[in-house]
């Protein structure tokens, strides 16, 4: 019996750092995903976006800081990650991201990328 | 792979719904459901296009909770067991909240 296509997951973050507990409740499902061998995808949108960029603290705020926890992404074998790039433009953001190997894509390419996926978690 | 979008946000306070417009494909369907029944005339409806046959679908307490008139032109109104229904008859289901 041939090998089943292992189902594709995609995690959508939409929301922005530190304010809410979404983004750190992706994160942690995302490296759950990773640690059983899941083949699962980033996707970031909307205010989602924000939670990439280069230079924050959140230590600044008193806020556990969870965004350090990204550069552990390959070590999860977590390296598809998609950006929405209107959405960064409409929020004025360059791709300077706090970690590597961020594709930005443009509306259409981000919608088709999502429908490949399974199954798909939106925080 | 046809994707059913549950909406229940109103587009006038945030833009769940428009980031559904965003990554909507071919023969998906929507289903307005809770709060996502204010979207029933917002501007962002006007943006579907209609060449990639999206069912627009709202419950219909809902709607008639918040008193918001449906154009049973543009969206059929179904009830919960219907949504439940849909959730089989499509491929995967995400939820815009």
């Amino acid at each position: 019996m041939t090998q089943p296509l292992p189902k594709l997951t995609a995690i959508l973050n939409s929301k922005a750092p530190y304010s809410s507990t979404a983004g750190k409740d992706a994160l942690d499902i995302a490296l759950i995903f990773g640690s059983f061998e899941q083949p699962t995808s980033l996707f970031f949108q909307g205010d989602g976006v924000w939670q990439l960029s280069q230079g924050q603290d959140g230590t600044i705020i008193s806020v556990k800081d969870y965004l350090k926890t990204f550069a552990a992404f390959e070590f999860y074998d977590l390296e598809n990650i998609y950006v929405c790039q209107q959405s960064l433009i409409q929020r004025g953001l360059t791709a300077d991201f706090h970690i590597e190997q961020v594709q930005v894509l443009a509306q259409k390419e981000f919608a088709e990328k999502l429908a490949i996926h399974h199954t798909v978690l939106r925080f | 792979m046809t994707t059913l979008h549950i909406v229940r946000q109103s587009a006038f306070t945030s833009d769940d719904f428009a980031q559904c417009l965003q990554v909507l494909r071919n023969n998906d369907v929507i289903v307005f459901i809770d709060d996502g029944c204010y979207n029933l005339h917002h501007s962002l409806i006007n943006t579907i296009d209609s060449a990639a046959e999206i069912q627009l679908k709202v419950i219909e307490k809902h709607a008639k909770a918040r008193a918001v008139t449906i154009d049973e032109t543009q969206y059929s109104v179904i009830n919960m067991s219907n949504l439940v229904e849909l959730t089989l008859t499509t491929n995967r289901v995400i939820t815009w909240q």
